[in-house]
């Protein structure tokens, strides 16, 4: 709860730091905004509150998706060195959209009400909306923003119907409440709560780009600015699941059977589509918007496959991923600035040609990130892997986990594209600048990384 | 019949009619004009309800305020002229497979669900009124009614960044 308080706070205080001369205070101060937040999460720890007639609900859960909320969002700040030189840039504005958003996505974490749920899918997706178009002379942003809005706001409208139905059934709309009326009506409730159910659960799977409902994702991810991009595939990807997660595992167990086959259904076609097509891809960004459809998909099994592993499995899974793409972003930003082609970065694969010759380093944190996204041992992403699969063995869903076997396969070639290129190609990259701290957050990323991959134990304590 | 239920029975009718006409107008300032007749007829709904509350305010804010935007909106963008058709064959009969499969379902749920009626002995006839949607508001939704104002702050915020004039040309 004091995180949601004092973010919306801080978020005001940054507009009015923006009235300052000098923009050299507003990088630091929204780093430490974040920061202060993150601990004040922890006051909370091992204590399982209800808010406000249980509007909110915050127990040890909820804390650690906030926790890779706040990581994710203190990296992508930390990685925003550039808007602080750019004349067109406003850096107030984007950070405190950047921690209103937040307070959306623990609104989402940790929401006990739908209503809840509705108005924190809503802050983010606002924030998202703006921050896409946000470079405002290029014409892909523009595009995307509004691709991003239109199609948002119909997938929003899905699931407040979905809402009405279930209050409709329900008579309430706590997460608790449907779970009891659910078990009181001796397995015939309301066919309104199917409905609602699914209705809900499309608009959710729009938000998390999941397959039928994927097709915004490449376009959006491309036009948005690189930095948001990073932003949106992690934050909002770990939001909405932590949100799914939520409604499945509170509301719907009871009616496990009746979900698991769509959803089930769902991940297979997120992991043919996400996969697939990113074999096809020739820009990175491009192929790194594919390679999160597909992540959805990996994290979508621990959902069909509910049960006792699924929560910390999709913890750990979302850390991971969160690790790696805002690493990958990261060197994205640095190497496309290199390269400019219409006055425009190049984001291809080729732009990574001969990368290790003069920056090792950076070859290295993004050589580690392309592992652990594919899911190579001795990085975090095996063990997510891992663990979701082990979820799908405990369920006996065996022809999933073969196809998400397969599917792995196929993000490796992808994935290594990259890595050739910056090991065994040639290239004339000269030597890239990186800020100190810049440099300490790509690495802080690799090591953590690489530390989870050695002993998953560690993390496994702490939940 | 009572003179509500046909009251009812009208409204619905002519909300029914109004809001297809909405989606099947090709003129989008006809579109507009049967919204407006739409948001009223929901508004008689509201009465019917005895909810005068949300009538006063559904005229005030969606036919009124809302849709007077849109009609800027539209005049603005002057989109008098017919747009050629950018949908090819196979996309418009997936969208009325899609479409056709939801409403069938939807048909189905609403056919076979239950919803248990209203006794009009014992029911609380203030429900709709402004002073118990005051209680439910500042008490029962406290925590998402103020967040909510961090959603129209970000909102404010970015149309306010978004809106202001750029010196530079558009690049691709």
């Amino acid at each position: 709860m004091l995180p949601i308080i004092l973010l919306s706070v801080f978020g005001i205080v940054l507009l009015f730091l923006g009235f300052l001369k000098t923009r050299a205070v507003l990088l630091p101060a929204a780093l430490l905004f974040i920061l202060i937040a993150l601990g004040a999460g922890f006051l909370e720890w091992n204590k399982s509150y209800l808010y406000f007639g249980d509007m909110l609900l915050i127990n040890n859960l909820a804390i650690l998706f906030s926790t890779i909320v706040l990581i994710s969002a203190f990296m992508v700040v930390a990685l925003s060195g550039d808007f602080l030189e750019d004349e067109m840039a406003q850096p107030a504005e984007y950070y405190a959209i950047l921690l209103f958003s937040i307070v959306g996505a623990m609104m989402m974490i940790g929401y006990e009400n739908l209503i809840m749920l509705f108005v924190g899918v809503e802050i983010l997706s606002v924030s998202m909306y703006i921050l896409t178009g946000s470079d405002k002379r290029n014409l892909r942003s523009n595009e995307a923003a509004l691709k991003y809005f239109l199609m948002g706001s119909f997938a929003t409208g899905f699931m407040l119907f979905g809402m009405a139905l279930l209050y409709g059934a329900v008579g309430s709309f706590t997460l608790t409440d449907i779970k009891s009326y659910i078990l009181l009506s001796h397995g015939r409730p309301s066919l309104l709560l199917y409905m609602g159910e699914l209705l809900v659960l499309i608009g959710m799977l729009f938000k998390v780009s999941a397959a039928p409902f994927h097709f915004w994702t490449p376009d959006v991810y491309e036009g948005a600015p690189t930095l948001f991009t990073a932003f949106m595939s992690t934050v909002v990807k770990t939001a909405g699941f932590a949100a799914l997660l939520q409604l499945l595992s509170v509301s719907f167990s009871a009616i496990y059977g009746f979900w698991w086959v769509i959803l089930a259904a769902i991940t297979a076609l997120t992991l043919l589509a996400g996969n697939l097509t990113a074999v096809y891809q020739n820009s990175f960004k491009r192929m790194m918007a594919y390679s999160s459809i597909s992540h959805a998909g990996y994290l979508l099994i621990g959902l069909a496959a509910l049960g006792q592993q699924s929560r910390s499995a999709l913890v750990f899974y979302s850390l991971a991923y969160s690790l790696a793409t805002i690493s990958a972003f990261g060197i994205l930003l640095l190497v496309a600035k290199q390269h400019t082609t219409d006055g425009r970065p190049d984001e291809s694969y080729s732009a990574f040609n001969g990368l290790s010759r003069n920056n090792p380093l950076l070859a290295f944190v993004l050589a580690v990130s392309m592992l652990s996204l594919a899911g190579i041992p001795l990085t975090a992403g095996f063990w997510g892997k891992f663990m979701l699969f082990s979820a799908a063995v405990d369920r006996g869903m065996v022809w999933i986990l073969i196809l998400a076997v397969l599917m792995s396969a196929v993000g490796i070639y992808y994935y290594f594209r990259v890595v050739i290129a910056m090991y065994f190609r040639e290239g004339q990259a000269g030597r890239i600048r990186v800020a100190p701290f810049y440099q300490f957050i790509l690495i802080a990323a690799t090591a953590l990384t690489i530390i989870l991959g050695i002993v998953p134990g560690l993390f496994q304590n702490i939940m | 019949m009572k003179a509500t239920e046909i009251i009812f029975y009208v409204l619905t009718a002519i909300t029914l009619l109004s809001a297809s006409f909405v989606v099947t107008a090709r003129n989008p300032v006809h579109s507009v004009l049967a919204l407006i007749l739409t948001f009223f007829c929901l508004t008689g709904h509201y009465v019917l309800m005895n909810a005068q509350f949300l009538a006063a305010v559904n005229i005030i804010v969606y036919a009124g305020a809302i849709m007077v935007l849109f009609l800027f909106t539209i005049m603005f963008l002057n989109l008098q002229k017919e747009d050629e058709e950018s949908k090819t064959t196979l996309t418009k009969m997936a969208a009325v497979v899609v479409g056709g499969v939801l409403l069938v379902v939807m048909v189905a749920v609403f056919r076979a669900a239950s919803v248990a009626p209203y006794d009009p002995a014992t029911y609380n006839t203030r429900v709709g009124l402004v002073e118990s949607l005051g209680m439910v508001l500042y008490k029962d939704y406290l925590l998402p009614f103020e967040l909510a104002s961090v959603l129209f702050l970000v909102a404010m915020v970015g149309a306010v960044m978004l809106g202001k004039r750029e010196p530079g040309d558009r690049h691709f």
